[in-house]
């Protein structure tokens, strides 16, 4: 196969943007992506079939069969999880990767979330650090983000975030709702609510019209393409460059390397099983954090027996998610008005500042509740069954209002991904296993967090609340995962530098969740796709025909 | 939307809808389910989920959910089923004298609150797929006309019209 | 060499033989039990039980679903493959094949259906360089537009911009029907298809026939129209009368109105869909709540014969009721029949000696 300037592992919200970056700067690209390319029409909407609701499965990858993980509880016992299984910490195996059916909240972190460790101190069992760059080094490319993705919303509600250069690109959606009865209790409690930053169309953008406002959003594709996630923006625009080249359902094996330690190109399983080599300049990799995480573990030589950029034991360290905590709060009147996406609103009051905790987070409503849902969500104290159940789904499901957020999560070194010695999945590669557990500051921080969701709920007038708050017995990731390909100055503590090059193979990039020092309390995707222009920003400046200046 | 009588009396139309769209034909349409254990499994669900001036689970087609999936995504719960099924029979005929489809709603409603008991992985089964058949989507055999998702208020297919996305719509570009 | 050739005669002949056995074989499986033979590995077992008890009953299976030689060497080989699909429902060639038996008996209503504008093919529908400048082609055009299409706006027309000019991809779907038989009808429910032409003036309430029932896309399901919603609709701040007549919320599907714009009066008070927004035809004006069957047949949607039903031929007004541009899209017209009111010429109000003329007509 011809050998190309770059591989980029994973069609994600980082690998689309990389793809698209080193494209037009003229960089030949191959784009490997181990899930189908879906349009809207085979999504159909399955409320017990998506990315949130995976009863019946995953809707964009990974199937059930053949795709296993493990995780070990803190009592030493092994589990094997399915990835429609909550223990699996699944994203998605899709063209877009988990942007292709987020909610498609899109939040810049607070420039407090990148000194984490100089604003608070490292909580005693944690690994908090700061990132190796300043919100002010990523604010230009938060606004290309913006910008090139397609934002909506409205900030001017908050005096809680960073500097910007100019306003969002499309103003918010008409409020729903529960914007109204909780914008002005939130303004009677002191707080400062807010329009939702979302990456998705409320005007004609980008070629594309807006959102229809339907019941189906968050673990769905949408159906009139008014989200912007990669599949809908980088990506085409990568592959009309003609230098991008896209290979769907091509699980990559391994990064290969050469006798000098350098990256040579990667080694995949293509749609027919057939195992093929890809040789190029570079290789990034944009998996997400457990799937980065694993392909650098499995990408064993002589020259790195524990696996690429692992000589110091860092790779796959720090997992991290988000811990959402929250609350319901049942009304007497109607607070549902199924018009979509539901989120609207948010606080930012509550990410820093509070003495005796490590951060926050961000709290905002709900996404549209789908009679599923609500199944678990009714009020303490109703049977689990019987007509009092059924009874109380028909009360509350049109008068309940979840309020909840990511709780910043407090990084350990323990908290990680490994490969499992002895579980493989369909291609024969060792699945990813998790070990270790969330710091125990984060569900501290959780129960604060909910308390404050359910204040803000009686505010609004709900009779009663039931909080949403726990200790869990294994690691957070899930969608949000991040942190185990640490950004960093220090090879001994992290695992690429401050432009998502590994420490010691310099033509191997990470571009993706993984790198993320601290998560923010707010959904990553944004903060993942200005990484992801700000790393192959640095990358386009700094590459000099087929190598690199060192 | 309709008002509070007009929806009961719509309500009761798709109720009856229901009922012929489950019991239609004269045999037996189950894949995985005996008939014996559709009358036992339709005693427990209908616990979990009775009817009211709506339609109970079995009535929505929750049957048809259950069985459909435990030949599809639920293979791996057949056992479970089939050993759950038989242990509610066996505490019914030692209770009561009767298999569980033959016993009366109270002796039912004893037996449903025993196998929580005795056996909650499977009754957490039945209750999940139960809920699953009722509140899912109607694409999957269950909610049969998408019963309780009316019930619930919620328009199925919802009306909106083609201007809610107009492109000229919004504030500024 | 003779051999060889032999051979493969005798191989060709048998393969004939049990094409044509084969074949045979099939209608005779297709005829006993039903449908019931097929429902028992394949999940169509509803619709199969639904057919027995509806007044298609008598129909056999094949009376209206595609049984072409190729299908059933299809279906056999499948058959002997092992590789039947468990799921199986009926794609859009076999929608649009059926049509063709529908209209064997019912004639009158495929002509109807025939000259009206829900015939529209998909070259009607989505070449319209007059519609494509104006609004992007999105998969959501489907919804009412082809519902039984299998694939992507973009699978049909290409290219995907305001700027054209536009072609079909498939150009043997130019002249295909985007609203087939199936898309209102729902052949297998009990009821038929409305068929006496003295049940097409509706009374309020009238029966809703089972088999009438809006196909919903993303569900491959129809729903009957007896479920779905007729909405509540507002004229401004005032509550519309709204017909109770079940069968028009069928209509309502498409011709739907929306919510209000945002943080206007009507959204911050009642939340409900206005009339006369998005491609919502509710009469409002003298014919407010009336149904939508109440002038429209259900297949040929020309109204014009039905002022007969209400009106003489000459207005109260002088004007010649059957000749006025009545259309909804007609802008200039004085006589939008959906919103025309008595003050939109009467504008001093209706004269005393016309009011007493309609007062008694009634």
């Amino acid at each position: 196969m011809k050998r190309v300037n770059a591989v980029v592992i994973g069609a994600g919200a980082g690998g689309g943007i990389v793809a698209k970056e080193l494209s037009t700067a003229g960089l030949s690209v191959v784009m490997m992506e181990r899930g189908k390319w879906y349009t809207p029409h085979d999504c159909r909407k399955d409320d017990l079939r998506n990315q949130r609701t995976t009863v019946l499965g995953n809707a964009f990858g990974p199937e059930d069969e053949g795709n296993p993980r493990v995780w070990v509880d803190p009592k030493g016992t092994v589990h094997t999880a399915l990835p429609s299984e909550g223990s699996y910490q699944n994203n998605a195996a899709c063209v877009g990767g988990g942007t292709l059916s987020y909610g498609a909240q899109a939040w810049r972190y607070m420039p407090q979330d990148f000194r984490m460790r100089s604003t608070y101190g490292a909580p005693a069992g944690s690994s908090l650090e700061d990132w190796p760059i300043s919100y002010d080094d990523l604010e230009p490319f938060y606004d290309k983000a913006e910008y090139e993705i397609g934002i909506s919303g409205d900030y001017s509600g908050t005096p809680f975030k960073g500097p910007r250069r100019r306003e969002l690109p499309m103003p918010p959606l008409a409020p729903n709702r529960e914007f109204g009865i909780l914008e002005s209790a939130a303004k009677r409690l002191g707080l400062h609510p807010f329009h939702i930053p979302m990456a998705r169309n409320t005007v004609p953008y980008n070629g594309r019209g807006p959102c229809m406002r339907c019941r189906w959003c968050c673990g769905f594709a949408c159906e009139v393409d008014a989200k912007n996630g990669s599949q809908n923006t980088v990506i085409p625009v990568a592959l009309a460059t003609g230098n991008c080249e896209l290979r769907t359902e091509c699980m990559v094996t391994e990064i290969l390397t050469d006798d000098r330690g350098r990256a040579r190109g990667i080694s995949y399983i293509d749609g027919d099983g057939h195992r093929q080599e890809q040789l190029s300049d570079i290789v990034v990799v944009s998996s997400a954090a457990i799937e980065s995480a694993r392909l650098l573990l499995n990408s064993k030589s002589r020259l790195f027996p524990n696996g690429l950029g692992n000589r110091y034991d860092q790779v796959g360290r720090h997992l991290q998610g988000h811990h959402y905590t929250g609350a319901t709060g049942y009304f007497d009147f109607d607070t549902y008005d199924d018009v979509g996406p539901g989120a609207s609103i948010a606080i930012c009051d509550y990410n820093h500042g509070t003495p005796g905790l490590c951060g926050g987070g961000m709290l905002a409503n709900e996404f549209i509740r789908l009679p599923i849902h609500m199944v678990d969500k009714v009020p303490n104290g109703t049977p689990r069954w019987g007509l009092g159940h059924k009874q109380a789904m028909r009360a509350y499901h049109k008068r309940s209002v979840v309020i909840m957020g990511p709780t910043q999560q407090i990084p350990t070194a323990t908290g990680r991904v490994t490969v499992d010695p002895a579980v493989k999945d369909k291609w024969g590669l060792p699945v990813a296993r998790f070990e270790g557990n969330v710091h125990p500051h984060t569900y501290d921080i959780g129960e604060i967090q909910a308390k404050r969701a359910e204040a803000w709920l009686k505010e609004a007038g709900a009779v009663t609340t039931n909080l949403m708050s726990y200790r869990s017995e294994m690691v957070s990731a899930g969608q949000h995962q991040a942190g185990t390909c640490r950004m960093g100055d220090d090879p001994h503590g992290s695992v690429v530098t401050k432009n998502c090059q590994i420490h010691d193979v310099d033509n191997v990039f990470v571009i993706d969740g993984s790198v993320h020092v601290n998560n923010g309390g707010f959904n990553p995707a944004l903060t993942i796709m200005a990484v992801a222009y700000y790393a192959s920003d640095a990358l386009i400046r700094n590459w000099k025909g087929t190598g690199f200046k060192s | 939307m309709l008002n509070r009588r007009e929806f009961m009396a719509t309500s009761a139309l798709a109720g009856a809808a229901v009922a012929a769209g489950c019991k239609a034909g004269s045999r037996t349409w189950y894949r995985f389910l005996s008939e014996h254990d559709v009358g036992s499994l339709t005693a427990i669900c209908d616990q979990i989920i009775p009817a009211d001036e709506f339609p109970s689970a079995s009535q929505a087609c929750v049957l048809t959910y259950i069985d459909l999936q435990l030949t599809r995504h639920y293979r791996r719960h057949q056992q479970a089923y089939l050993g759950g099924l038989e242990q509610a029979n066996l505490l019914s005929r030692k209770e009561f004298g009767v298999e569980l489809a033959a016993a009366s709603p109270q002796q039912q409603f004893a037996i449903a609150q025993a196998v929580e008991k005795q056996n909650p992985r499977f009754f957490d089964l039945v209750r999940s797929h139960t809920m699953q058949g009722y509140y899912g989507s109607p694409r999957h055999g269950g909610n049969r006309d998408a019963v309780s998702w009316r019930m619930l208020g919620l328009d199925e297919p919802p009306v909106r019209g083609r201007a809610q996305y107009d492109f000229t719509a919004g504030r500024k570009p | 060499m003779r051999r060889f050739l032999f051979m493969g005669v005798i191989a060709l002949c048998s393969l004939a033989l049990l094409a044509v056995g084969g074949t045979y074989g099939a209608n005779l499986y297709y005829a006993t039990g039903h449908g019931t033979n097929c429902a028992d590995c394949h999940e169509m077992a509803d619709n199969v039980g639904v057919v027995h008890a509806s007044r298609h009953r008598n129909a056999g299976c094949t009376d209206c679903h595609e049984a072409s030689l190729a299908t059933k060497l299809r279906h056999i080989r499948v058959h002997l493959t092992g590789s039947a699909p468990e799921s199986i429902r009926l794609r859009e060639a076999d929608v649009q094949q059926m049509m063709g038996n529908c209209q064997k008996c019912h004639r009158q209503e495929y002509a109807g259906w025939h000259a009206g504008p829900h015939s529209a093919t998909y070259s009607e529908i989505f070449a319209n360089a007059a519609h494509n400048q104006k609004r992007r082609l999105m998969d959501d055009c489907f919804r009412c537009h082809g519902m039984y299409f299998d694939g992507a706006v973009r699978d049909v027309v290409q290219p995907q911009n305001t700027t054209g000019p536009w072609h079909l991809t498939r150009p043997k779907m130019a002249d295909q029907a985007t609203i087939p038989c199936q898309a209102c009808h729902w052949i297998h429910r009990e009821g038929s298809p409305e068929t006496k032409p003295a049940e097409r003036i509706s009374v309020a309430g009238a029966a809703v026939h089972e088999s009438v029932g809006f196909y919903d896309r993303r569900e491959q399901m129809h729903f009957g129209a007896a479920m779905l919603t007729i909405p509540a609709l507002y004229d401004g701040a005032r509550v519309l009368k709204v017909s109770p007549d079940q069968r028009q919320a069928l209509c309502y599907q498409c011709h739907a109105p929306r919510q209000p714009e945002a943080m206007s009066i009507a959204a911050t008070n009642h939340w409900e869909p206005q009339a006369g927004s998005g491609d919502d035809r509710t009469p409002m004006g003298v014919h407010e709540g009336l149904s939508c069957l109440s002038c429209h047949n259900g297949h040929n949607e020309s109204a014009q014969a039905s002022c007969a039903t209400c009106h003489p031929a000459m207005s109260h007004c002088g004007l010649q009721v059957e000749k006025m541009d009545t259309t909804f899209a007609s802008k200039a017209s004085q006589h939008n029949i959906h919103w025309v009111k008595c003050t939109d010429c009467h504008r001093h109000g209706v004269p005393q000696v016309k009011r007493s003329v309609m007062a008694a007509g009634q």
